[in-house]
């Protein structure tokens, strides 16, 4: 089972309302927002309506909100250390 | 003579569109040629995959070109009735960036 992962890049202000409309059922509301959908032939006629605006990827896994978000956080910079004993229970745990 | 009557000073709000597009305008318009077949491509090689076919899907291969096989006539003018070779710039068109526009009326 795969998914189109779907990310609306120009928004379609003052466009035919049936494009907005398209963007709705899809599920994007705002520019550079993510979603999945399961690859199927009706997906695949909304996204045809749209396909100026977005860009579309085949992906095996649908993705959480937070998920999608976590791919764009920035390395933090730092890492907090351990005692030796915390991570070796760490370690044991997994 | 201070002032100089021009149709932008004369009137309130004119915005001109200069006859002809710009090089750099044509670069970005060609790479969003490529984008719209990029998109199309995928949804077509996932449904592919699946053993399923959309109908707007296959209508877009049969009827449209693609950014490489279009001509530059193609890609950066338009048909009018009203021009006087038939052609205007593109970005005449409203909404020409986000607009598919690859085909002429036939016999054009």
């Amino acid at each position: 089972m795969s998914y189109f992962r779907i990310q609306l890049v120009r928004s379609a202000i003052g466009l035919p309302r049936r494009t907005t409309d398209v963007l709705k059922a899809l599920g994007l509301k705002k520019r550079m927002a993510t979603v999945f959908h399961a690859v199927s032939p009706s997906v695949a006629g909304q996204i045809m309506k749209v396909k100026e605006l977005v860009e579309v990827q085949e992906v095996d896994k649908r993705l959480t909100k937070q998920e999608v978000h976590l791919e764009r956080k920035p390395d933090p910079g730092y890492y907090v250390e351990k005692t030796g004993v915390a991570e070796f229970k760490e370690l044991r745990r997994r | 003579m201070m002032f100089k009557p021009s149709s932008p000073l004369f009137s309130g709000l004119l915005w001109k569109i200069p006859w002809r597009i710009s090089s750099p305008q044509k670069a970005r318009q060609r790479k969003r040629l490529r984008a719209v077949d990029r998109v199309v491509d995928t949804v077509s090689a996932a449904l592919a995959r699946n053993g399923e076919t959309a109908k707007p899907v296959t209508r877009w291969f049969n009827e449209m070109p693609r950014e490489e096989e279009m001509v530059p006539k193609d890609k950066y003018t338009i048909f009018d009735k009203k021009e006087k070779k038939y052609r205007k710039g593109i970005h005449k068109l409203p909404k020409w960036t986000r607009v598919s526009q690859r085909v002429n009326p036939p016999g054009f």
